[in-house]
């Protein structure tokens, strides 16, 4: 039977073209309109190292990184063991590996049994044969995972042609010869491998982007035109690709000397009226606090893009993780109203962004969007007809010489208009300074307060308006599943596996954490028997916070958090899941 | 810079707010605010075309006090603030000022990467070789030895020269003035004002609380004009006007012309426009198509 949701991985040194390699596959099958999901994973090494990549493929829905591998293509069985835990084949994976560098461990040390195929290809000596350089191993290896698995193989070959047609017709001669003698190697295989064949009819392309691509195109729909922001791995796509389209539309990038000069020329820009914004990752978020704290006394709109990677200080540059959440929600001194959103897969990054414009401009506040690195970087296939957001712009006064312009005035949903610099009879002057409602600097406590206190007044509308959040599965359920960002995917994929088995497991992916939908969360928490946290986090910062305002249902709740280095896997989701029901039934026998 | 000779004429006390300052009687920074208001009206700046920026400290509290727009931010970030004001909005009039602990210790590193930058702004630097607020601890200017609040024994650090710094840094415009001097500081500050680039202006203004009365008289004493002579386009030459002890040399130390940040950016953006017109969300969408 072939198969109609085939996830593969390659593995390799950082010179070996993996990444070349899922771009391709990724890349041919949107063409072909399947449904992508692509992530990579590597050592923090600049070149060399290891380096990894899934792609996932099929003509259904997918909603998580394939992480119980179908297919492998190793160049090398040293970096496939620096992945040790990271990549997990299935029992009857197909593993394709360098002839020329033997298998170090038995089938049963992999964890495998005897459906597990595996087929030695001399890559390197092919490659050499057909190409005069074993460079061109990763197009080989292209064409015999396509001839073998039925990946779209006339788009692969399309890719090889766009890659390399650009340069030398002799460099696109040898990478064909090398492609389509691929095909004739795996055709001369005698393996059985029809049930790893992916099935499927080509439909209309699909758009395929990452999650920092999704947030700039949000930040260019939403009116944005100042970005500036300091390089940090997992977010610095957003910097680059910014860097090319901001002047297209008539805006302007800066490169700052670090994350608070980036954060502080976004204040900047914003007090001046431009919607600007900027990007980073947790050891930039922590610098950025210091100016967080200004947009918030001072009411200028701004919107932070922070990729979580592994923490805390230099932590897992390249991996996920899911605990800034306390950093984004708490970070500051005193008493400082912020909004943070998070994203569960890439086309959240562009609502949330847009979402986090709207948010900062209508409030004037800080908004951080918090996304992690399996959902900023894994790179996945989106229709383009969801991809739509409203955006919003914020109040100004009237530019009225017989009025006096109070730009902090204390109304009664906490937002008074902003005038920009430009306006004649709006002038005022801002202060990081607590202030009266002119604006001018005041150190009483009875001011202190009041400015407090209408600060704060402008969360009560705003969750009011904005409590953005999602709803998986049946609308009564024994085991739902609260979970946030890209813990969504996973999620999803078990409460559809579940329906298909007759189990009643639904879930609730806020993408407004703070200030959290609590009232939607409450009305969820009536719908289910037991409730299962999902997260990447040591400490569980997002149980933890959750308690930090409302009471959960401890009788009935199950925590699973761990540290982060490794995207959250369906199987681990399963699993919980499976406990879940498992202990339930307990009960009842007891009680019976 | 703007500029306008259009009706209403700006007297320099139509740039004065309301606000009484903070400042001790007798504070040199006094100088430097009724100088600004002065710069201000001979050029007829418009004050809802400009941003007045500061950081913290006794000086950085200058913007409540000129009717301009103002941003009284955080401790040592005016340029950053200053930067995405002027990088986003070129057209308006943009001035950072602050003290020396403000722009020099917590603030260096954007003081180094903006006038790298050469973003089209004055910075106005008050220098009294002290932190005045927190009352009175050593800052980077405090002269080597000097017993202030937090050096008990004695200053263990020596001091800089902040347009030493500033000249290396890539200022394209560096000064210095005693804000004793009102009128070479208002002269200076015209000059400044309509530089295309960044301008730095030290200004030594002496803190009479914690630097004593001596320091007014002593710079008074040792303030002389820079020569006509001087070649102000020659680094080498300027340099010959940093780390002075026994004189103050005011006047502009060094001029050149090059393109600024905003010209730089500009071009980027007629650059971006050959690729064609401003894309709709849509259009840009499409890029993400496979391109084969």
């Amino acid at each position: 039977m072939p198969t109609r949701d085939l996830s593969i991985a390659m593995v390799g040194s950082g010179g070996d073209g993996i990444v070349t390699m899922g771009d391709m596959v990724a890349q041919a099958a949107a063409k072909d309109g399947l449904n992508v999901i692509k992530v990579e994973a590597y050592g923090p090494q600049i070149r060399g190292g290891e380096s990894s990549c899934v792609v996932r493929l099929s003509p259904d829905p997918i909603f998580a990184q394939g992480d119980d591998l179908d297919v492998i293509a190793i160049f090398n069985w040293a970096d496939f063991g620096r992945f040790k835990g990271e990549l997990a084949p299935k029992k009857d994976v197909v593993i394709l590996f360098e002839a020329a560098d033997p298998n170090p461990s038995s089938p049963a040390d992999l964890g495998l049994d005897e459906r597990a195929r595996f087929i030695p290809v001399p890559f390197a000596k092919l490659a050499t044969e057909l190409a005069g350089t074993k460079a061109a191993k990763n197009i080989l290896s292209l064409s015999v995972l396509a001839e073998l698995f039925n990946l779209p193989h006339g788009s692969i070959r399309k890719a090889v042609e766009y890659k390399f047609g650009k340069k030398k017709a002799e460099l696109l001669a040898v990478n064909l010869r090398a492609f389509d003698g691929g095909a004739e190697f795996a055709r001369s295989l005698n393996v059985d491998v029809s049930d790893k064949k992916l099935t499927y009819e080509a439909t209309e392309p699909k758009l395929l982007m990452a999650g920092n691509e999704a947030c700039a195109v949000g930040a260019l729909h939403a009116g944005c035109k100042f970005f500036a922001g300091y390089p940090i791995t997992p977010s610095s796509e957003v910097l680059h690709f910014l860097s090319e389209w901001l002047p297209r539309v008539g805006g302007s990038v800066v490169q700052t000397e670090d994350e608070l000069s980036a954060y502080g020329a976004v204040i900047g820009a914003s007090f001046a009226g431009v919607k600007s914004m900027t990007s980073t990752s947790g050891p930039g978020l922590s610098l950025m606090t210091e100016m967080l704290g200004l947009s918030s006394m001072a009411e200028i709109p701004s919107v932070i893009w922070n990729v979580q990677r592994g923490g805390p200080s230099t932590g897992l540059p390249t991996k996920s993780e899911q605990a800034d959440l306390w950093q984004a929600v708490f970070g500051s001194h005193g008493d400082a109203p912020r909004v943070v959103l998070a994203p569960g897969d890439v086309e959240d990054c562009f609502h949330t962004t847009v979402e986090a414009f709207n948010i900062a401009e209508e409030f004037q506040l800080p908004v951080i969007v918090l996304s992690d690195q399996a959902v900023a970087q894994r790179r996945e296939t989106v229709p383009l007809d969801h991809l739509k957001h409203e955006v919003v712009d914020r109040i100004k006064p009237a530019d009225d010489p017989n009025e006096k312009y109070l730009r902090y005035k204390d109304t009664p949903d906490g937002v008074s208009p902003m005038s920009v610099p430009g306006m004649r009879h709006t002038v005022y002057q801002t202060n990081g300074l607590e202030h009266n409602e002119h604006g001018d600097p005041a150190s009483m406590h009875l001011t202190h307060e009041k400015m407090s206190k209408k600060r704060f007044r402008k969360m009560g509308p705003l969750a009011e308006k904005y409590n953005f959040f999602r709803h998986y599965g049946p609308k009564q359920a024994d085991v739902g599943i609260l979970c946030w960002g890209s813990s969504k995917g996973p999620v999803e994929e078990v409460v559809r596996a579940a329906a298909a088995r007759g189990e009643k497991v639904s879930a609730f992916v806020p993408q407004m954490i703070h200030p959290f939908p609590e009232k939607q969360l409450k009305a969820y928490l009536a719908t289910i028997k037991e409730l299962l946290i999902v997260e990447i986090s040591f400490q569980g910062q997002f149980y933890r916070y959750l308690r930090s305002f409302m009471d959960l249902p401890e009788e009935h709740l199950h925590l699973f958090k761990r540290s982060g280095g490794k995207n959250l896997a369906i199987a681990e989701v399963e699993e919980e899941v499976r406990k879940v029901f498992e202990k339930m039934r307990t009960r009842e026998e007891v009680m019976a | 810079m703007t500029s306008s000779v259009e009706t209403p004429v700006f007297q320099p006390g139509d740039y004065k707010t309301d606000l009484k300052p903070v400042w001790c009687a007798g504070c040199g920074d006094f100088g430097v605010v009724t100088a600004l208001y002065r710069a201000m009206a001979q050029l007829q700046i418009k004050p809802w075309d400009s941003v007045v920026v500061s950081g913290i400290g006794c000086s950085s509290r200058l913007p409540g006090y000129v009717a301009t727009y103002g941003f009284n931010s955080v401790h040592g970030r005016a340029l950053t603030m200053a930067t995405g004001i002027k990088a986003s909005r070129p057209e308006l009039t943009v001035v950072a000022v602050g003290g020396d602990g403000d722009g020099l210790a917590i603030g260096g590193n954007h003081f180094l990467h903006t006038a790298r930058r050469n973003l089209d702004i004055l910075y106005i630097l008050m220098d009294n070789e002290i932190y005045g607020l927190t009352k009175g601890q050593a800052a980077p200017t405090t002269p080597a030895g000097d017993k202030t609040k937090s050096t008990y024994y004695g200053n263990p650090e020596p001091a800089f020269d902040p347009c030493e710094l500033a000249i290396s840094f890539g200022a394209t415009w560096v000064a210095r003035a005693f804000s004793g001097d009102l009128k070479t500081t208002v002269d200076l500050m015209v000059k400044g004002l309509s530089h295309h680039g960044f301008g730095f202006l030290n200004i030594m203004s002496p803190c009479v609380t914690w630097r004593g009365d001596d320091q007014f008289k002593t710079l008074k004493a040792k303030t002389r004009a820079i020569p006509e002579s001087h070649d102000k386009t020659s680094r080498f030459a300027a340099m010959a006007y940093t780390r002075e002890t026994d004189v103050l040399s005011t006047g502009v130390l060094y001029e050149v012309q090059q393109p600024s940040l905003i010209d730089r950016l500009t071009h980027l953006q007629e650059l971006a426009l050959k690729k064609g017109p401003a894309p709709t969300t849509q259009e840009i969408f499409k890029n993400f198509f496979p391109p084969f």
